[in-house]
């Protein structure tokens, strides 16, 4: 709907390329004024050949002055007597009360927008660029970086997710998988050996380790900060789940603690990611540290351990 | 190009008319509001105050003096084109889904939408008899009770009228005896418009079933057939060129589930020989609702479901553009 409040905030990369941008000089343009105050007068008109220029000052909501310069091309159009008379018409309705010219409250030119033309011609070349790309297939002349199929990096598709960047991890994470594998199968069997033998009750003290004192909560807790990792410049948009994406392949997770504005519920920029083991984490922080992710290039470190 | 971006409505855009001349658009929407512009620059000439509910259609006639529409809330309205003043109220018992003057502006038509246990009903008034006005008694009403009209437009000639229905079918219904004179069924679903070519011997359709298909208007034999992956909401034909526009993207109430990227809402040009497309123009941020050309084909505007109208000057590209297949 056409309020101004409509708007969704763009990415804050688009932002920084509108500000890039110089408004041509035939569109209306919005200017800060120079730190010197004005008189708030009538809008001024300045006609230099065929370019119209109106000057206003306006009051913005926080009371500061806001020079406005609006340019326009004066154009003469030869138009049949009809039209002409028409023109001439007194503005009626909601706009009964509008000057003449275009009101900018309905009328604004938008942004530049070119026709994309889709030839024939095009296409003609793409299918005869393809066959040889298909001979070609077989020889695999480019490697992606992340996955290492036959295409440009940037075209990968696990390019935002950075899922198969476990494939270069995969050799390192065979023999953590290999390990983890095998230390739970070696170990529940002596466990279980007493219990299935006896058949009967057995009370929770007696039970093998039972004499150990509940000291499971507290280190393990702290087992868990040696494998925690901080991810700092994260964008905004980014969710739990995106995280649980991005750095799942490279172990276990046991804790994700992604800052979020109480308000907003927006992302503050930074996480907490714990995982089960302090090797993964470790490996975490080589893949991820430097990772463009949203167009921020992330920062991953070890997160200091908590004070409290 | 740049476009000229006309926010006089508060909700989606229903229709889009120029008049004969093409000086003046004519804009609805689903706000109470009818809007009328200068093609030129865009500046509002003003409105026409009335309706309480969402206007469904627009027309304009020959001569550009009066000014119809069809509004959900249960009426049809002629209006004084140049003071914006209301000469006639025509009450209904639904919602004016079509309406339109015939060449001579004296003979109107609009139809009515199947609702509230009213059936759908195609009525045809002269202007020229006050009675009828008065009386809210139309000289012939046309009842149809399959399915109801989603659009509507005079045939050439003036001697019938066209009129897409919501189960895809094609309508020839006279608007001397009321019979329905020719009858096809081309489209698998709702007609969504209906826009003759400049002299009236073609028009073409809008339908849900993501085609748009050029027929004769004497014969209603189909012509053409203009395939998207999309419903079709609006489609024009180019005066000056063999092209057609067409306009449409996914439903209304599937937008918020996807980006506007994937949302394919893009202004489609198909060469009509061809049956082609060739070019695209992206601006709206939501399903273009309808399109209309410029009368001398040099601009087109499009008005969507976002509330805004936008009207295109086409760049010398455009009319260098040589279409080869």
């Amino acid at each position: 709907m056409p309020t101004g409040d409509y708007d969704s905030k763009p990415s804050w990369a688009d932002q920084v390329e509108e500000e890039g941008i110089d408004a041509e000089p035939l569109s209306p343009q919005i200017r800060k004024p120079d730190p010197v105050s004005f008189v708030l007068d009538t809008p001024r008109e300045v006609i230099n050949g065929n370019i119209k220029t109106i000057t206003e000052y306006k009051l913005n909501d926080d009371d500061k002055t806001v020079k406005i310069v609006r340019t326009f091309k004066i154009e003469t159009v030869k138009a049949s007597k009809v039209v002409a008379q028409r023109k001439n018409w007194k503005k009626f309705g909601n706009s009964e009360y509008d000057p003449p010219g275009p009101n900018v409250a309905t009328t604004t030119v938008s942004d530049d927008v070119l026709m994309t033309f889709i030839t024939n011609k095009e296409d003609l070349n793409n299918q005869e660029e393809e066959d040889p790309m298909n001979k070609l297939k077989g020889q695999k002349i480019v490697s992606c970086r992340i996955c290492k199929g036959d295409h440009w990096t940037t075209r990968c598709p696990y390019k935002d997710t950075l899922g198969p960047m476990q494939k270069e991890l995969a050799e390192q994470l065979g023999l953590s998988t290999g390990d983890k594998e095998k230390a739970p199968g070696a170990e529940p069997e002596p466990a279980q050996a007493p219990v299935s033998k006896t058949g009967k009750y057995v009370p929770p003290s007696l039970r093998d380790g039972g004499s150990r004192r509940g000291e499971s909560m507290q280190p393990n807790r702290r087992a868990d900060d040696n494998a925690t990792i901080r991810v700092t410049n994260l964008s905004e948009d980014t969710r739990e789940t995106d995280l649980q994406e991005l750095f799942r392949p490279f172990g276990s997770i046991s804790r994700i603690y992604l800052a979020k504005d109480k308000t907003t519920g927006q992302s503050k920029g930074f996480a907490f990611i714990s995982f089960h083991r302090r090797e993964d984490a470790a490996r975490a922080i080589a893949g991820v540290s430097g990772f463009g992710y949203d167009h921020l290039i992330l920062n991953v470190e070890w997160a200091k351990p908590s004070t409290n | 190009m740049r476009p000229i971006l006309l926010q006089g409505h508060e909700r989606s855009i229903t229709q889009i008319k120029y008049n004969r001349d093409g000086d003046l658009l004519f804009t609805v929407a689903k706000d109470p509001v009818v809007n009328v512009w200068y093609s030129v620059n865009g500046e509002r000439l003003g409105t026409y105050n009335g309706h309480t509910g969402a206007v469904w259609c627009v027309d304009v006639d020959w001569e550009t003096r009066h000014v119809l529409s069809g509004s959900a809330d249960n009426s049809c309205r002629l209006w004084d084109c140049e003071t914006g003043k209301q000469l006639a109220l025509l009450q209904t018992n639904s919602a004016v889904r079509t309406c339109g003057f015939d060449f001579g502006g004296n003979i109107i038509m609009f139809s009515t939408d199947k609702q509230m246990g009213y059936q759908c009903f195609v009525s045809f008034i002269d202007l020229r008899d006050p009675s009828q006005i008065e009386d809210n008694e139309p000289y012939m009403k046309i009842p149809c009770s399959e399915s109801k009209i989603t659009s509507a437009v005079w045939g050439p000639l003036g001697e019938n009228i066209i009129a897409g229905h919501e189960n895809g079918e094609l309508n020839h219904y006279s608007a001397k005896s009321g019979e329905i004179v020719n009858s096809i069924k081309e489209h698998s679903k709702q007609i969504n418009d209906i826009q003759t070519s400049r002299d009236m011997t073609m028009f073409v359709t809008a339908s849900k079933d993501c085609t748009s298909k050029l027929f004769d208007s004497t014969s209603l034999e189909h012509q053409k057939t203009f395939r998207t992956e999309r419903p079709v909401n609006s489609a024009a034909v180019s005066p000056i060129y063999d092209h057609v526009v067409l306009g449409g993207g996914q439903e209304a109430m599937d937008v918020t589930t996807t980006s506007t990227r994937i949302g394919k809402f893009e202004a489609r040009f198909f060469h009509v020989a061809f049956e082609e497309e060739f070019g695209r123009v992206k601006g709206h941020f939501g399903p273009i609702n309808s399109l209309a050309f410029h009368p001398d084909g040099k601009s087109y505007s499009s008005g969507g479901e976002d509330g805004y109208v936008r009207i295109h000057y086409f760049d010398p590209q455009y009319f260098d553009f040589e279409f080869e297949s």
